[in-house]
């Protein structure tokens, strides 16, 4: 029998740069068996929600546990206060949340796209899709006011309207990123340093995600059909607007990075289908309701299906708030995902996972 | 969202006869506070209709040992160990500091009395 070593990787690691621990246990440079911790970095956002903040404050409080899918959690609890208080927004106020969502679903698949490349030692990929996922953060902050943790839904509706000039901005620099996501496409598809390498690192199948609930991109990727945008046509109109579901069939490294650049195509049509259908209507429906009962409201994040508990009292702070976000959902597929493969594929897989802990530790 | 009321001794018979991993999807487990009592509940969704929500939920007075469901939804160690650390409840071959530091406040999100 072989000597075993355990290496640990995490937390703050070069190739994971986030609060999680993994402690890999190897046989010749192979993993036989992955554990993982992730107990450093937790911030106490849903007892704040529950005690120091009133309901309404809550949606910009959410929005600062995550930088890279703030738009997802300010919506989800705002759909789910908005259930607790029986309330229906406007439907230019649906829109422009979906509008939101997909441009903050483009700029991190692009991120995790960048890592992907980083670890791989592909500096100028790096650098490039780097340069092409800007004029998302730009379009960003012109419709929202930030580049980061856009506070843009509120309850009953969002915060600002799309202006005319803006609107004819993003379909411009949507136009104008189409050839440079072929390019980025070809070179994930065809480039040995991605591909080759790539193709069966990582695998888990579509059976094994379906028994450990994987969600997202990593689900997708080895063929199972979950996402929530397929789901949940009350909240949000997404077949309306074009949502397709992508899926792949390897649920390796290299298909999931391909599930997330089609997944972008996906999204460039949502966004300009909104913007040629966005229907004229007030951005916010008033209430002085107070929440009351319990609701749940679950929205396909980047990572995946993210899910908001809520409970009222008929008082201005919540009872409970509980998140659950979608790198949580991961974190068991994860640990199985790196069994059985070279060691010197961890920095590559791990960025396929695309994990987000700040959402997990919150 | 359906609510199936269970109890400490019935729940792995519960979920067992409920869940098919080809069929159901495990979101997440939830605690919350009910005065003297707390609500333990686990959420499912279902592949085919997903806007179909199913909530397994039990009140139970704080102290309570609450089985695992791991030998039935083999993912479901992730939730049971947060919850276990967060809201400080006992949950069968469970251990604390997943989430927590060691030296952490113990269910830093139960209600301060």
């Amino acid at each position: 029998m072989s000597k075993q070593y355990e290496i640990p990787v995490g937390a703050q690691h070069i190739s994971l740069l986030e609060p999680l621990h993994f402690k890999f246990t190897t046989e010749n440079e192979k993993i036989i068996s992955t554990a993982a911790n992730v107990y450093y970095v937790h911030r106490g956002i849903e007892q704040a929600c529950c005690s120091k903040f009133k309901f309404r404050q809550v949606s910009f409080v959410v929005g600062r546990v995550c930088g890279l899918c703030s738009i997802s959690h300010t919506t989800a609890y705002s759909q789910v206060a908005e259930k607790l208080l029986n309330l229906e927004i406007p439907r230019r106020a649906k829109y422009l949340r979906m509008l939101v969502i997909e441009l903050d679903r483009i700029h991190s698949h692009l991120l995790c796209l960048i890592h992907v490349s980083e670890n791989a030692g592909f500096e100028a990929l790096f650098m490039k899709t780097m340069q092409y996922r800007e004029f998302s953060m730009e379009l960003l902050e012109a419709i929202c006011g930030n580049r980061i943790q856009y506070d843009f839904s509120i309850v009953g509706g969002v915060a600002r309207d799309l202006k005319l000039p803006v609107a004819h901005e993003v379909v411009g620099r949507l136009k104008r990123f189409k050839p440079e996501l072929d390019e980025l496409m070809d070179i994930f598809m065809h480039n040995w340093t991605l591909s080759l390498k790539n193709k069966g690192s990582g695998k888990i199948t579509r059976e094994t995600a379906m028994r450990l609930n994987v969600v997202g991109p990593f689900a997708r990727a080895a063929g199972l059909a979950i996402d929530v945008r397929n789901e949940t046509e009350d909240l949000l109109p997404w077949k309306e607007v074009g949502f397709e579901m992508i899926t792949g069939e390897d649920g390796d490294v290299h298909a999931r990075n391909i599930v997330r650049l089609k997944e972008i195509y996906v999204s460039i049509n949502i966004i300009e289908n909104i913007i040629n259908g966005l229907p004229e209507s007030e951005l916010v429906t008033e209430t002085k309701a107070f929440p009351d009962g319990e609701a749940v409201v679950r929205l396909e994040a980047p990572r995946g299906e993210l899910f908001y508990y809520a409970k009222g009292n008929k008082t201005q702070v919540l009872e409970r708030l509980k998140i659950k976000a979608p790198t949580f959902s991961n974190i068991a597929g994860m640990v199985e995902g790196f069994t059985g493969n070279e060691y010197g594929s961890v920095p590559a897989i791990i960025a396929s996972y695309d994990p987000c802990l700040s959402c997990t530790a919150r | 969202m359906k609510k199936i009321l269970t109890s400490p001794e019935n729940l792995k018979a519960d979920i067992r006869q409920f869940y098919n991993e080809t069929q159901h999807h495990f979101i997440v487990m939830n605690a919350v506070e009910m005065g003297e009592q707390m609500e333990i509940q686990w959420f499912f969704c279902d592949y085919a209709h997903p806007a179909e929500m199913t909530c397994f939920y039990m009140q139970i007075p704080p102290g309570t040992l609450i089985p695992t469901i791991t030998g039935v939804v083999s993912s479901a160690w992730v939730a049971e160990a947060e919850l276990s650390d967060l809201m400080n409840v006992d949950i069968e071959n469970t251990e604390k500091g997943f989430v927590l530091e060691p030296d952490s406040e113990a269910g830093p999100l139960r209600k301060k009395k």
